[in-house]
């Protein structure tokens, strides 16, 4: 014979379970106001926590990529004012040959200019930034162009006075040299001088760059070159233009010889300008294209970052309302278990 | 009808009610107890119209307790598993912290983008090698982790089978008190309750069915229908492995001298903790290997170096990624067992062993045949967007790991990770239906079996009444009979 649907046991375990229950889910909720967070990410969201790795690890990468854009940024900055520094150089130069041409201000003048110009440009293809030498291509480590007025005399120089005493059989502070015929200086410029300045020459004696550029990976698939290079043809000519007028013996040629000098030296410098602005020109392009590439990444990380957020937050206000809810549920458990041990029979025998 | 017989009924109604109220205080005593199920009293009128107490039985539901032992089976199956489960998300923790493989991988990645694009950095070149270093060292404990869990399920299993081969002996001895009880007509309520917690016990370490024979003779069958009990205890033998390695196959479970746990023939318990362990030990843990093995396979590979020589005459050879006694770069997209745990960087390549960093940027870490950078400038970034380049690449992995066949690195170790949590999500999710299940029964059962003290108290109100009326009677004979004696006086 069985009246009663449960027994003493059951009520009080069916209390003492559901409190439990609630307890625990008390402290899932509180975490998750705290936090804003799911409490245990992994398990609420299953197989999307690999999609929630995933996101934070493109997350990051484009980040990575923001920072190694800043790399390529700076390098390109830097090589656009040395080259905006060399362009306005040499159009100076290129104003004081000029003149020169018309007026009798003299070789020696020039001489001067064309020296201290050289200087400048060595000095500005040398520049480092951050350890890296910006003209240099890949061989970043070692200075690309060596100090022509250097003692003793680099190989560079030393080329020159070789050309020249082959070519003439004198040195260029020979007395001798204002014998030399505008035919001979002509023939001498355009040949022998000239091939100086072309390879394998150039990189013996003149360049420790590679001919190689710096690359770099502006977005998740793009490479392109992020550096200029010493052994450009906008530096060779320019620098054949300032030797030319500096270290051939100028002052001591005849009007007529140094005459062909300039002529060659305005027309070399002209090039160069040309060549220095297309040079501009595309390490622009590579500029802009790391300006549209990170403007591109930052759009991705936004969108990541609220996806990241979508998938792994919750909702604080639900979060906290369950907390309330939870809270009263607790409390009913306990009034009620202090009822139940109220509720029997034995206090009222 | 005499006034001795009278006297004789009225004695035997206080015997019974004293025995009632024995059974009464014996149920208020046990209603805290787990499975003590209520007792009766069986009263019978005797030939001379006294009582008496003729047997105790209880109250018991068959079909209640059977439900209630397979509630318990499946709840400690699934306990087990998520046990073992949330000791692997260790290996993976909160994507917040960047603790899993998948996200180092991610971050060595950055580190290896942030050194391409200052090739010339040393420092850049160490962070990077040091980000590689991390990776290889989660990879490594993580190996350590998955072993020393099978470690563990092992030895579960040698206790949770140490612990059965207890409890059936217990069951027979028990069993024996019932059989010999019942065929002696003696209580034995108390022993049925007994074999009942007996069971519940059994239950818990595997999943069991029980079949009733005359004279509540009970035999305990595996629920995959092998004999655990029957008549005798039968026993469970395992021979227990200490130390896993990756390829360590652990040994099978027998009772009765057959297999239980990864049996082919279809003897496999389907239940029951002993379940869970076999299956977090030869399952779970190894398919996580597997994948741990498989991400290291596929880093070995994407960072391994081709001959660069003008003529190339010599293999591939792992490069900033190798592993211990390395043999060449391991075949694409078949699973090398125990990959993880081996998997270090090359000594040539890591500053800590004496390394030079720089090869990650020339190369030349397997020799000086496969140095890509000849040239030696300082700001080459060649190999470096080809490292980068074929880290994105997809590549094969072995379907062994469960995984996706074809896929990038870093989106199959997040694939790894999307496959824990998944299985941990669902195991979860499964326990706790199984534990509210065991709840649910439990109660069912306790509520129909159990004890009620307000019941007990007003059957003891009665029982209080009814001997106050059968001492009256007595006394009241007594009475008679002094008047008898009083008269004959």
């Amino acid at each position: 014979m069985k009246i009663t649907p449960i027994s003493t046991k059951a009520l009080f375990e069916a209390t003492r379970s559901s409190l439990l229950k609630a307890q625990n889910a008390l402290a899932i909720a509180q975490k998750e106001v705290t936090t804003g967070r799911h409490a245990d990410v992994g398990a609420s969201l299953g197989f999307m926590a690999g999609h929630a790795v995933s996101m934070r690890n493109d997350y990051a990468r484009l980040g990575a990529i923001l920072d190694s854009n800043t790399v390529a940024e700076t390098r390109l900055a830097a090589t656009q004012s040395v080259l905006e520094g060399l362009a306005e150089d040499a159009q100076s130069f290129l104003g004081a040959l000029i003149g020169a041409r018309s007026s009798d201000s003299g070789p020696k003048v020039l001489a001067v200019e064309a020296k201290a110009r050289l200087k400048s440009l060595i000095n500005g293809i040398n520049t480092a930034v951050e350890g890296v030498h910006i003209f240099a291509g890949i061989n970043s480590d070692s200075i690309p162009l060596a100090d022509y007025f250097g003692m003793p005399a680099p190989a560079s120089r030393q080329s020159v006075s070789d050309a020249f005493f082959a070519a003439f059989g004198m040195s260029q502070s020979d007395p001798g040299v204002s014998g030399i015929s505008a035919a001979d200086m002509q023939a001498f410029l355009e040949g022998d001088f000239t091939s100086l300045f072309e390879d394998p020459a150039w990189s013996t004696n003149w360049s420790t760059a590679s001919g190689e550029n710096i690359s770099s990976r502006i977005s998740t698939g793009e490479v392109i070159e992020t550096s200029a290079n010493a052994n450009a043809d906008a530096v060779r000519n320019l620098v054949r233009a300032y030797v030319m007028i500096a270290d051939l013996g100028g002052e001591r040629l005849n009007d007529e010889a140094f005459q062909v000098i300039v002529d060659t030296a305005v027309e070399t410098a002209g090039a160069a300008v040309q060549d220095i602005t297309a040079l501009r020109t595309g390490l622009g392009v590579a500029e802009n294209r790391i300006a549209m590439a990170n403007e591109r990444v930052s759009i991705e990380m936004d969108v990541l970052s609220r996806h990241i957020t979508d998938l792994e937050a919750v909702d604080p206000y639900e979060a906290s309302l369950r907390v309330t809810s939870l809270l009263t549920q607790i409390e009913t458990a306990y009034a009620l278990t202090a009822r139940l041990q109220q509720m029997s029979l034995i206090y009222h025998l | 009808m005499t006034l001795t017989s009278a006297i004789d009924v009225a004695r035997s109604g206080i015997s019974v009610t004293s025995g009632q109220t024995a059974i009464v205080s014996r149920n208020i005593v046990g209603a805290g107890q787990a499975l003590a199920s209520r007792k009766l009293a069986n009263v019978v009128t005797t030939a001379d119209g006294g009582v008496r107490l003729a047997s105790v039985s209880r109250v018991s539901d068959g079909a209640l307790l059977a439900h209630m032992l397979g509630a318990n089976s499946t709840a400690a199956q699934q306990r087990s598993i998520v046990d073992a489960l949330d000791r692997l998300e260790g290996t993976v923790l909160d994507p917040e912290l960047d603790a899993s493989p998948a996200a180092l991988i991610g971050k060595f990645h950055d580190a290896l983008q942030l050194y391409s694009a200052a090739p010339h950095d040393p420092v850049a070149a160490q962070s990077a090698v040091a980000a590689a270093r991390d990776v290889v060292r989660s990879l490594n404990s993580a190996t350590e982790t998955v072993q020393s869990l099978r470690e563990r399920a092992d030895a579960e299993m040698a206790s949770a089978v140490d612990r059965l081969n207890g409890l059936l002996a217990q069951f027979e001895t028990v069993n024996a008190a019932i059989v010999n009880g019942t065929r002696a007509g003696a209580d034995v309520t108390d022993y049925l309750d007994n074999r009942d917690r007996l069971l519940q016990a059994i239950s818990q370490e595997v999943g069991i069915r029980t079949v009733m024979r005359a004279d509540n003779d009970m035999a305990v069958f595996t629920d995959s229908g092998v004999t655990l009990f029957d008549k005798k205890a039968r026993t469970l033998s395992f021979e227990p492995t200490l130390i896993y390695a990756p390829d360590t196959i652990g040994n099978p479970v027998y009772a009765d001298g057959v297999q239980i746990t990864g049996a082919p023939g279809g003897m496999t318990i389907g239940s029951g903790r002993l379940a869970g362990l076999a299956s977090v030990r030869d399952e779970i843990a190894t398919t996580y290997q597997s994948q741990l093995d498989e991400i290291a396979r596929g880093l070995i590979e994407a960072f391994a170096e081709s001959d660069q020589s003008a003529a190339p005459a010599l293999p591939d050879a792992p490069g900033l990624f190798t592993y211990e006694a390395a043999a060449g770069v391991p075949a694409s997209g078949s699973l090398v067992t125990g990959l993880a745990g081996l998997i270090t960087i090359n000594a040539s390549v890591d500053p800590a062993q004496g390394g030079s960093a720089a090869k990650l940027r020339d190369g030349g870490i397997a020799g000086p045949a496969y140095n890509y950078n000849p040239s030696g400038g300082a700001s080459f970034s060649g190999r470096l967007q080809q490292l980068l380049d074929r880290m994105a690449e997809q590549r094969a992995f072995d379907p062994d790991a469960k995984l996706a066949a074809s896929d990038t690195i870093a989106q199959f170790a997040a694939g790894s990770v999307a496959w824990l949590e998944e299985t941990r999500t669902a195991a979860n999710a499964e326990a706790e239906y199984r534990a509210t299940l065991l709840e649910r029964s439990s109660e069912a059962l306790s509520s129909v079996t159990g004890v009620n003290l307000d019941e007990e108290m007003m059957i003891l109100l009665g029982l209080e009444r009814s001997y106050q009326a059968t001492s009256r009677l007595i006394s009241t004979i007594d009475e008679m009979f002094r008047a008898l004696l009083a008269a004959a006086g």
